[in-house]
Order: C-alpha cells, then structure tokens, then sequence
C-alpha cells in the first residue's frame, strides 16, 4: 500500500506521532499547526494495547482483544511492552502474565517467545508491530497518506528495548524518524503550548514503566538535565497489588490460581483502580458472584510502596541535575496512572507544589511526538525548536575481574561518542573479548549484558603491548554503535550492538519477507522507490546549500557538484535502486569538503552570536552604571 | 581535542557553568542532527561529527574532573590511570577501609550509615577540587596529578553509594 501512496499526486504524506503504551496506544499528527489525536470508527482514541491470536488465524488488535482476554488467556498478549528486547530466560517474565512460553532453539535469539493459538509462535516485536499495525491503518482513514513516523519510548528504555521498537515499526511497514523519549515528547507538547522558559519535571507513571526528566526549557531548546526511572513499574502494578489483596481476602492460594482467574481478577482490580479515582468505595465483583469492598484508603495505603519507589528515582534526577526541588518552576503529569488522586498528592507534596495536568494525561506524549515528526519531515516551521536529550543508564565496557569501566556516563546529551584504551593482559594474546554492558553498578554482575564480540586476528604480542581502542557511538534516537580497533597493528572491526536479548537483523528481515504478499518482488520495488525519493530529497539539498553558500565554493568546484547531481539525476529516471546507490555516493564524495565548510560556518556563527550578545549585554550593563552616575 | 577550543572559552579551572551551557545549547541549535534531517548524506555527517565533538567538550568541561584531566592533558601532563603514579599506600589503604565499610553497611542494609560515610566523602572531594581550583591558578598544574587521582576514587565511591541507595529505598 505504501508504494502507491508515495506515487499518489493529490496526497502528501503526513507525518504521524506514535504512543506505543503498555496499556494504551494512540496515534496523532499536526492539523494547522496544531497536534490532534487520531481517533478509530468507534471515535475512540486510545487503542487498547491488546493482541488476540484465534484459532483460526485471524489476529485481532485493541477493544475487542481486550474483551478476548479473560476467554483466551494464553492466547491474548496484554501488556507486551513490558516484555519488549527481554531475555526468553529472564525470570521477570514469567511473573507478568499467563503465557506459555517457548525456549529458543539452536541458533534462535535469546528473546521472550510466546506460545498462541496452538502451534503458533510469536515474539513481543512481532505482537508490538501488530499494534502499529493497527494504528497505521486508523491514521490512513483519516490522513489518507501515512508518512514516517516518531515513536515514543520511556526514556528509561535500554538499548535491547528500544531496538525492539524500532524492529517492531519495520515490521509495521513504518518509516521511522526518530525514537523520542516519552517525558521529552510530554514537554514539547506543553512546552509549545504555553510559551514557557524554566526548569520542570516530567512525572510519567504509565501502565508499565515509570520516568521522571528534569529539563529546563530556554527559547525554544528542550534540553534534558536528567533522567531516571524504572522500566518495570507502572499502573499495572497497582492493579496488581488489588488483584493480590482480592485473592488473599478470598483465600486462594496460587495453587488454585488459574489464567482465567487471574486475568479475571485483574480486570476487576483496574475497574475498581478507575472508580477510586471519584469514589471513596467501590465493589469489586470476583468469582463465585462474590462482591468485595475496596475502599480508596485501601487502594491507596496498597499504592504506597509503589509510589516510594518513584520518589527514589524523583530524588535521584533532581541530584543528577543539580537542583533542589524548590528550584523547580513546574511539574508535569502524564501517563493515565497519575489521574489516580494518591498520586497527585504524592507528588506535590515529593516537588513541594501542585502538578500541571491540563492536557489529557493518556494524549500529551503521542500530541508531542505528533510535533516532532511534524518538525523533522519539515512540515513545521518553528525553525527554532529543538530537543537535546540524554542517554539514560551509564554505558561500560567489563575490565579485568569483572569490574566495569564506564565509558559514556548517564545523562550524557545524544548524540554522543567516546573512546577508550585498553590493553592485553596475557602474552601471545590474539584476541579480545568486548563485553558492553549498560548501567550504574561497579560490577558486571550487577549490570545489564548489552553485547559481546571478540576482535580478533592480532599478530602475538608481550602482555601490556597491544592497545585497543574502544569507541562508543549514540545517536539521536538513543542506540548505540561499538568500534574496536587495535592500535598498534591497525586491526579493526565495527558492530551496532546486536542486543544480547534481541533479534538480529537477518530475522527481522525474514519476518518482513514473511509479511508481504510477494515477498522479494515487493522489497525490490521498494528500495527503487526508497532510493528515488533519497535522490530527489539530496539533489534538492544540495542546491540548496550552493545557493545559501555560494561564496564558499573554491573555483572549479561548482561544476563537479553539477556534474554529480546531473549523473544522480539520470540514474534515478532509471530503474536501477543500485546505479542510484552508487550517484549518490558520487554525489557525497564532491559535496565532502564544501559540507566541512558550511559546518565550520555554522559554528563560528553560533559562538559569535553569543560573543556578540554578551558584549551587548556588558554595554547595557556599563550604560546602567552610566546612568546611576548621572543620578 | 580541546574541549575549550570546541566551545570557545578560556583554558580555565574555574569557569561560568551557567553561560558555557548557553554557549553549548547555541552550538546545539546550529549542529544538532534533527537541523540535517533533509541535507545530503555528507552534510548531515558532517554535522552528526561536529555535534557530537561538541557534546563531549560540554561532557568533559562541565565536569570538574574531566575538566581538570583535560587542563593537565593540554598541559602536557600525562593523564590516565595506567600513566599516573600510583597513589600513596596510606591513601589507598584509608580508601580500602571505606570501601569495606560501605560493602557492610549495604549488607546489613543500614542506609544511615551508607550516608553517613558518603558524607564524610563528599567533603573530601569538594576539598580536592578547591585545591585543584587554587593549583590552577596558580599555575603548579603537575603536583595536582595527586590531588586528581584521588578524586576520582572519591567520586567512584560516591557513585557507588548512589547505586547502594536506590537499591536499598527500592
């Protein structure tokens, strides 16, 4: 469907903002300058993240999923998000729901399989792009065109996690722009509303995980000061800790608990959740026709530990930045979890001051992710926005006895790059293991296992000899690259972190052979496609570049950038995605030097700019003192 | 890399943290990659290098121990644990003292004391870095080599209790 789309001449394709949430999803884009939520037939506008698998095939996503689950338990994936880019043997999964799941075999990824529907397997990417799925189809109704998309993450996500949401919108058929971290996209959304300079704090307690961000907001520039969180808690807790207290005051024991049971009673546990929110007592009704009373100082002294661990990870971002709670000018609201009245109190009294929530807690991060894709395809104009974000966990390497070296601290502003130098430890060593791991901890035990890989084919050396250069590189949607290099022979190798707990690209590529109809046929079309727009979007570029900065060209060099676009332009009235491929290299080797200029440009420019300003601001000052002279 | 060229300040210890982080939000607004997302492929690499060159000076310059390895680097001191001389055995022992005592207080969970020792450390630190602070202007950067290597133990363990405490309120 997207290839007719791209040549579709009425239609340009808009741009989408995607909250792909643990319990919720939706889907906005920008109407006149103006993020709105995109809503189904049913005019609904959160999509339940729901995925049945039926017997018979058919896979059904959002409301009536959800009303499949109590019947079809095991079949039925509520919550997927939680098990996003986790290790098939981490126990944490086998606490959150009713599956069955699958173990890998043989040379399968150590990712969470789910056993559904009988013989079927499917993996949470494979779930999760069920649901963008369903919300690139609800967008299309209404946009007719669906453009790339910005996908929301919490900004507490580790590198397998995001890499899991990427791969999942790939499988969706989805272009993605960028990975925007969930506090980052709340923000920009209110930030544009309000018109706003300060520091704040994001509180973002959905149906999965929790995030707080400290960020100050300074003419136009979002920029995170600190982050923290923990992606494994959220308002599904709080159903849980209901569900919990039901059962005991029933007096099951979890031998007694089947699937049915419990996702029974956990329905049961989010209704009364809801109600609490208005009442003082509510009555859950559990099975046997029974009815329990829940009252809301139940529910909230149930809450309680709950929300002591987001103040811990409150606490620790305000550190992180710098600040004292009174310093703050605002805090913001989102997540569904924190229309429950307990958590409103629990955070003006945490920051001292009442939370903002004036835009729809469930709406605020699609409506900011909206705008930012809005502002990267180019549609938008505010020419003067712009978010600096940070990696969340600290990024390391294991050294000898299990220790980690940090290498790219926490709360670094994306993009990032760091390099570091070791050296062997045994003689005639021709090998290094690189073990990349992702957290606070000292100890490699206590951190999170990114990837491993060996370089290796070093000539050997004593011990202390050699020296390998380690280079860590994170880009603007958070992932990130390793390099390894060993000085002293020039042996090299470079890997994008293939997640210990993730699919690797040759499955994901499988997976979308899988998914369209004609498989290779239709990715070949595609890439023609792809690679046509490309040479369109960089010839216009380009140009636009001679033009702005003509006065940097050295002589002679105008023509060969010509000459490199007019080749580029022939191959893409062709048929050839690969003729395209290697003219627009061409065309990237003539514009090399020129394109080192217009960057040197920028940056004398911007430091000038603030040269200038403070040089006027040291005049206004000396003309105050003038003036108080005079008086 | 000169983490001072990159941002266009002064070679200095002791800096305006407030202004230098304006001066690198107005680098980010001319280099930022989300500027590049419809410029040609060379271009928007051109500015992802520049960004992220700009990050790390912003990385190493608004921290005090960065900022004091890269002063003494420019300085022509070798810096870098495998090339400084290592610390005095009372120091190391003192450290490994501390250590010890901060492993029992996580063991018996005992918050308050896991606060009480990263207190006494704090202030150990902020003491190294006001006299990394007055040796820089003075200009007697190589005897600060000592001074920083003992920071860094410092923040390491202070780093360490940070992780000990969420562990212990989660």
């Amino acid at each position: 469907m997207a290839l007719f789309e791209i040549f579709d001449p009425k239609a340009s394709p808009r741009p989408i903002g995607i909250d792909l949430g643990t319990t919720n999803s939706l889907v906005a884009y920008v109407r006149n300058e103006h993020p709105v939520a995109i809503a189904d037939c049913d005019l609904e506008v959160l999509l339940p993240s729901v995925v049945a698998y039926l017997p018979n095939g058919e896979v059904v996503v959002g409301r009536r999923a959800a009303r499949l689950a109590s019947e079809h338990p095991r079949d039925t994936i509520v919550s997927v998000k939680r098990f996003m880019g986790r290790g098939a043997d981490d126990p944490e999964t086998r606490r959150l729901g009713p599956y069955v799941f699958v173990a890998p075999t043989g040379t399968e990824a150590n990712t969470v399989r789910f056993q559904v529907a009988g013989p079927r397997v499917v993996t949470p990417v494979e779930v999760s792009a069920e649901i963008l799925r369903a919300l690139k189809g609800q967008a299309s109704d209404v946009l007719k065109s669906v453009g790339p998309a910005v996908i929301t993450v919490p900004a507490y996500f580790d590198d397998a996690q995001r890499q899991a949401t990427k791969d999942a919108a790939r499988l969706a058929g989805l272009e993605v722009l960028r990975l925007l971290n969930e506090p980052t996209a709340a923000a920009l959304a209110y930030g544009l509303a309000k018109r706003q300079n300060g520091t704040f704090a994001v509180y973002d307690l959905g149906g999965g995980t929790f995030d707080v961000t400290i960020l100050v907001l300074d003419n136009g520039v979002f920029q995170v000061r600190s982050t923290g969180g923990d992606s494994q808690l959220g308002g599904d807790d709080m159903d849980r800790a209901i569900a919990h207290d039901l059962l005991g005051a029933l007096g099951f024991d979890a031998a007694h608990q089947t699937p049915q049971l419990i996702r029974m009673v956990l329905d049961e546990a989010r209704k009364a959740k809801h109600a609490l929110s208005d009442t003082e007592r509510v009555e859950a009704l559990v099975p046997g026709e029974r009815r329990l009373e829940i009252t809301r100082a139940r529910f909230d002294e149930l809450i309680r530990p709950l929300l002591e661990r987001t103040g811990v990870a409150c606490r620790r971002a305000l550190k992180d930045a710098g600040l004292q709670a009174g310093e703050l000018d605002g805090v913001i609201l989102v997540g569904g979890a924190t229309r429950v009245p307990a958590v409103r109190r629990y955070v003006a009294e945490l920051f001292g001051k009442e939370p903002l929530g004036d835009i729809d807690p469930d709406q605020v991060v699609a409506l900011g992710a909206a705008v930012q894709a809005d502002l990267l395809a180019g549609q938008g104009r505010r020419d003067d926005v712009l978010l600096l974000d940070v990696i969340p966990l600290s990024l390391g390497i294991e050294v000898g006895g299990g220790v980690v070296d940090k290498v790219l601290p926490r709360n670094s502003t994306i993009p990032c790059a760091a390099r570091a130098t070791y050296t062997t430890q045994e003689d005639r060593q021709t090998g290094f293991e690189i073990h990349v791991v992702q957290g606070e901890r000292e100890l490699v035990a206590d951190s999170r296992s990114l990837a491993r890989f060996t370089l290796g084919g070093i000539p050997p050396m004593p011990a202390g000899v050699a020296r390998l250069e380690v280079t860590f590189q994170v880009d603007a949607d958070g992932l990130l690259s390793v390099h390894a290099k060993e000085l002293t022979t020039g042996v090299e190798q470079a890997v994008t972190v293939k997640p210990s707990y993730g699919l690797d690209d040759a499955a994901v590529e499988r997976m979308l052979l899988d998914a369209l109809d004609h498989g290779e046929e239709d990715l070949a079309r595609r890439r023609l496609v792809e690679s046509r727009v490309e040479a369109r979007r960089i010839l216009g570029a380009t140009r636009k570049a001679i033009a702005v900065d003509v006065d940097l060209l050295e002589p002679g060099e105008a023509q060969g950038i010509e000459a490199a676009c007019a080749v580029l332009e022939r191959a893409a009235s062709q048929e050839e995605p690969g003729r395209i491929r290697a003219a627009i290299e061409a065309l990237d080797d003539a514009t090399k030097k020129f394109a080192a200029r217009r960057m040197n440009r920028a940056i004398a420019q911007a430091i000038e700019g603030r040269r200038v300003e403070s040089v006027e601001k040291e005049v206004e000052h000396a003309k105050g003192i003038e003036r108080a002279h005079a008086t | 890399m000169d983490p001072f060229e990159t941002l266009g300040i002064a070679r200095t210890f002791d800096i305006d943290l407030a202004a230098v982080e304006r001066t690198h939000r107005d680098l980010s607004r001319a280099l930022h990659p989300d500027r590049y997302v419809a410029a040609s492929p060379t271009e928007r690499r051109a500015a992802l290098g520049k960004a992220i060159e700009v990050n790390e000076a912003w990385r190493i310059v608004r921290d005090p121990l960065r900022r004091a390895e890269a002063l003494l680097a420019l300085n022509g001191v070798a810096v870098g644990e495998d090339r400084e001389p290592p610390g005095d055995p009372e120091f190391l022992a003192d450290m490994l003292e501390q250590r010890e005592a901060l492993a029992e207080a996580r063991s018996a969970r005992d918050l308050q004391a896991v606060r009480r020792l990263a207190h006494l450390v704090q202030q150990r630190l902020r003491d190294a870095e006001a006299e990394l602070s007055r040796g820089f202007a003075r200009g007697e950067v190589r005897p600060l080599l000592k001074r920083l290597g003992e920071a860094r133990f410092y923040r390491r363990f202070l780093d360490e209790v940070s992780a000990i405490e969420d562990e212990l309120a989660a």
